[in-house]
């Protein structure tokens, strides 16, 4: 009978990712209800490195499968290894960081073992069947933002498998550092058929976005080319990188490596000021980490007000002329 | 190189509400358009079309109003295409959905690449592309920005990763999945849009892909949607009013503040 609360220990560069421990609050907020065990899956040349790191996340047990070499981006060696454990193990339940490496390696996983991948969660829940058995309400936004589903795996598919957007959950820590089980699985990982050739420094101009202190957004309220002249005059007195949500980059003011949201980065700036931004659902996932962030918008119900800590309604035009003035 | 490009019609717009009383969608407008990263998957392949020959060759499933999706990609260069079209194979979650779309690639022929978006405008999952490499068990990149090929048996692709592009090498056969905004895709002229009318399109219906009712649609899902709800609105911002003037000067402080601490 499947069992247990299974949590995907991504990692990378030798280091377990922030959002792996989001996923362990994820993971205890289930347990509360249905007592299973909590369960970290780490697939490395190094388990013992990432084993260390694991230490205030309070799950019950580690899975670990040592690899020959470094597996990292060979998503199908990866999943191949993935799926052996996961049948090995059989979990209930499965969470995968909505990861690039996340939903590239599950949805393989997903195809091998015939269960499904719910993708990109932002809340799950815990459901009772009739029979008193329980299962997990997977909430995902759809459609932008505007939409929010619930989706099930099926009764009797196990284990359900989803992925968690990354900055949901607070990230788990224990008051005191707990020795979990570890358990090594005999586990050979196939030829791969990706290598990776080299690593660079990205040659584009995001990294000046991702490194920068204060960033100024612009909505869809600053795609007229007098508003966005407007809101560059305010990032450069401020010396802040400019990003964009979709409307702004369709624009062509600024590159693509400056969306953000869904399909752009994530930036961690001190300050974010933004202008003519409604949604807040993709911000929540472009955005982490601020200090202080601002929100100018003209309608008050914008769900931007949501996740911002001050909140001005106005016109974004007149505001900005009138900073600019000084 | 012979490649397959598996697109999706997305709606043209999000604008997509939630029937207090049913909980069913609304949605502002029934349009359909091709899922913006699709198009970049697209122009990836007609640049290598360019470079090696061969044929391209567009995959959909859908309704069978997804023949305009079709004829548009055919309108930016694709070759030939398949709608894979069936009652039965609708309500197909992620797993539904790639599972007939790998059996059409390999009924359809041989093909050397499967290119396909990274994430649709509307679902964003980001699942269906590896999936179709499972199930057809070939290697896949996902989330490329750039494709590099010089004519050998493997194909080099550049992957943006935490700051770095990450240059990686697959065996061909392989499928990608190529990120919105990487290139610039081409546009549809009057010329070439008369000339998708005749390109050649296929419809597979599950006569074509033979499998069983318990595979596919929403009997072979995993998963189903149980629910849909509006998104809570929970005011957390304190909201200032006032002047363009005052509110300037209020942005002005709020950042000095915030820029003296330390």
């Amino acid at each position: 009978m499947a069992n247990g609360i299974c949590v995907f220990a991504e990692h990378y560069n030798g280091n377990i990712e922030t959002v792996v421990a989001e996923l362990v609050s994820a993971a205890h907020f289930i347990k509360e209800t249905t007592a299973e065990k909590i369960m970290a899956v780490v697939v490395s040349q190094d388990c013992e490195t990432l084993i260390g790191q694991m230490g205030r996340l309070d799950v019950d047990e580690i899975y670990a499968v040592k690899t020959e070499s470094d597996c990292a981006f060979q998503d199908d060696a990866l999943s191949s290894v993935i799926a052996d454990m996961i049948r090995e193990i059989d979990p209930s339940s499965v969470l995968v960081p909505a990861t690039i490496t996340g939903r590239s390696v599950f949805s393989r996983v997903a195809a091998k073992l015939g269960c499904g991948l719910t993708a990109d969660c932002t809340e799950l829940l815990v459901g009772t069947r009739e029979n008193g058995s329980y299962y997990i309400k997977q909430n995902k936004p759809s459609f932008g933002e505007n939409v929010f589903v619930t989706i099930v795996t099926k009764e009797g598919c196990y284990p359900q498998m989803m992925t968690v957007r990354p900055g949901v959950y607070t990230p788990y820590e224990a008051k005191e550092e707990k020795v979990p089980e570890v358990k090594y699985l005999d586990i050979k990982a196939p030829a791969s058929k990706v290598k990776v050739v080299e690593k660079r420094p990205a040659a584009s101009n995001a990294d000046s976005i991702l490194a920068a202190e204060i960033v100024v957004v612009g909505g869809r309220g600053t795609e007229e080319e007098e508003s966005f002249k407007l809101l560059k005059s305010f990032a450069d007195s401020l010396d802040a990188a400019i990003g964009g949500t979709r409307p702004l980059v369709d624009t062509g003011f600024i590159p693509f490596e400056h969306q953000i949201g869904q399909t752009g980065y994530t930036i961690r700036p001190r300050i974010c000021v933004s202008f003519g931004v409604s949604g807040a659902i993709q911000h929540t996932e472009g955005i982490k980490d601020t200090k202080l962030m601002i929100a100018v918008n003209k309608d008050e119900e914008a769900p931007i007000f949501n996740i911002a800590d001050y909140g001005i309604v106005g016109d974004l035009n007149e505001i900005l002329a009138k900073y600019l003035e000084k | 190189m012979n490649i397959a490009v598996l697109i999706k019609q997305v709606p043209v717009s999000n604008d997509v509400s939630v029937d207090p009383e049913t909980h069913s969608l609304v949605r502002a407008s029934s349009e359909g358009m091709i899922n913006p990263a699709d198009l970049n998957a697209i122009e990836e392949a007609m640049i290598l079309k360019e470079q090696t020959e061969g044929k391209v060759v567009v995959f959909t499933m859908g309704p069978p109003e997804a023949e305009k999706a079709l004829r548009d990609a055919m309108a930016l260069g694709c070759d030939e295409s398949v709608l894979l079209s069936d009652r039965c194979l609708g309500g197909a979650d992620t797993i539904a959905t790639a599972k007939p779309l790998a059996r059409a690639i390999e009924k359809y022929g041989k093909f050397d690449l499967i290119l396909s978006g990274a994430l649709s405008s509307d679902g964003a999952t980001g699942q269906v592309g590896a999936m179709v490499a499972e199930y057809l068990d070939i290697p896949h990149i996902s989330e490329i920005s750039a494709v590099q090929y010089d004519g050998a048996d493997t194909i080099r692709a550049v992957k943006k990763y935490q700051g770095e592009e990450v240059v990686m090498e697959a065996e061909l056969p392989a499928l990608m999945t190529v990120c919105f905004g990487c290139n610039e895709p081409r546009l549809a002229t009057l010329r070439t849009k008369r000339a998708a009318k005749n390109k050649p399109l296929e419809t597979y219906t599950n006569a074509e892909l033979q499998f069983d009712a318990e595979e596919i649609g929403i009997k072979g899902s995993p998963t189903i949607v149980t629910d849909s709800f509006s998104p809570e609105r929970t005011r957390r911002a304190v909201m200032m009013t006032g002047t363009p003037e005052e509110m300037a000067a209020k942005i002005k402080e709020l950042i000095e503040i915030e820029k003296g601490k330390n």
